[in-house]
């Protein structure tokens, strides 16, 4: 949060807010960190990190999976929780765990670099993304963990490493033009 | 209106004899036209009518103050009659935004976030106690902002830095407006800045070890507010 007005009370959303006890233990255990303070009251907050562009994405009745530290706010209605998201995170040193928002409401994202890029998967049309770039994606997607690409050694990046997430079904994946 | 801006962080100054502008050092990008350039000294030089600070005391003061961005007057060369000249500023891809001041209200801001206005304008140096008592300088103290702002008044446009682009916030009466030290820019209008250190909303989300400040902002004015919480 940058700035306020109006008459708002700003609270750790531990244990009690942002999905529950049963998603913060298992936040506890899988060591993906979403860090969440509840605003309630009434008036204006204005939110942003560092320079980061912001979008605000309408969730209808579904499940959006999301980067912890790319969501920069959350509706109060909205369910948080943790998933196992593969063995990506061993590798890519952000963990095996991704948070989920579920519900009706809006979350606004953080992307880097610019606005994020939505891109569609369809059964025949398959995405694979370099996970420093991938943001949040929502839909009927399985989301695995692909070792076996050479584009980022190609182009000289990372010591021989070369990890993509592959994402098959219909949906659409959210990346930001610049990776963490 | 000499200043005006280009893209989101690049502003062009349009130069016409008797209308100078004053600019960060090092933050001119390219120039056309008959422009020349010289550094600002405090002590202004002869019959350049500049504004700014007066004199030895002032110089003094700045330094002191450590609000002492060092900058640079450009003006139409030489050659005078009929010249004119363009001049393009922008500095480490930060964002800027141009503030046009009607002679009304003044604009307070720290000196390292200016990055070009009307030479005319007339900037001077603020203690923070006089904002706000003994709490206006322990706000500056404890947010690391300094004791001091530099106050620019006058007409004219003045062009601000930010990271990550300011938005403005319309400060009404009985209607105060909270903002985070490190994102607030700067602000226009009768506007008192009162440290707070009540809610903690830092604390809250586990920032900052145990130190909640807040800037509580009311009276009647607009304020900045960056995108970022980084200093420069």
């Amino acid at each position: 949060m940058v700035a306020y007005e109006g008459e708002v009370t700003f609270k750790h959303a531990g244990m009690g807010g942002g999905g529950g006890f049963k998603a913060a233990v298992k936040r506890k255990m899988t060591g993906e960190s979403l860090a969440l303070m509840e605003c309630t009251g009434r008036g204006l907050v204005y939110f942003a990190v560092d320079a980061q562009d912001v979008t605000v994405v309408e969730l209808d009745n579904e499940t959006m999976q999301v980067e912890s530290q790319q969501l920069l706010a959350l509706d109060g209605n909205l369910r948080t929780d943790v998933m196992f998201s593969g063995l990506r995170g061993a590798t890519s040193g952000q963990g095996l765990f991704t948070t989920t928002v579920t519900g009706v409401g809006q979350a606004a994202l953080l992307s880097a670099g610019g606005p994020p890029i939505a891109l569609e998967v369809s059964p025949q049309h398959p995405l694979v993304v370099d996970p420093d770039a991938y943001v949040a994606s929502r839909g009927q997607l399985n989301q695995t963990f692909v070792t076996d690409v050479s584009w980022k050694s190609v182009i000289g990046e990372g010591s021989g490493e070369a990890f993509s997430l592959r994402f098959d079904g219909t949906g659409v994946v959210y990346i930001q033009p610049e990776e963490r | 209106m000499p200043i005006e801006k280009v893209n989101s962080k690049v502003v062009k100054a349009v130069l016409t004899p008797g209308r100078a502008v004053l600019a960060r050092r090092g933050a001119m990008l390219f120039y056309t036209g008959d422009v020349q350039f010289q550094p600002h000294s405090a002590g202004g030089a002869p019959g350049m009518g500049m504004g700014g600070m007066a004199g030895m005391a002032g110089m003094a003061g700045r330094a002191m103050a450590g609000e002492n961005v060092p900058m640079m007057v450009a003006q139409v060369g030489g050659s005078g009659a009929g010249g004119g000249g363009e001049v393009h500023y922008g500095h480490a891809g930060l964002h800027v935004q141009v503030i046009q001041l009607d002679g009304s209200m003044n604009l307070s801001v720290e000196a390292d976030r200016l990055l070009a206005h009307d030479a005319h304008l007339q900037t001077s140096i603020v203690f923070l106690g006089q904002q706000g008592g003994i709490r206006g300088a322990v706000r500056g103290a404890v947010t690391g902002q300094g004791l001091f702002t530099t106050q620019v008044s006058g007409q004219g446009s003045v062009a601000v830095l930010s990271h990550g682009g300011s938005f403005e916030i319309a400060v009404g009466q009985g209607r105060p407006v909270v903002v985070d030290p490190q994102a607030y820019v700067g602000h226009v209008g009768n506007l008192r800045v009162d440290v707070s250190a009540s809610v903690g909303w830092r604390e809250a989300v586990g920032k900052g070890s145990g130190e909640a400040i807040q800037l509580k902002i009311s009276g009647q004015g607009t304020v900045f507010v960056q995108a970022s919480e980084q200093k420069f």
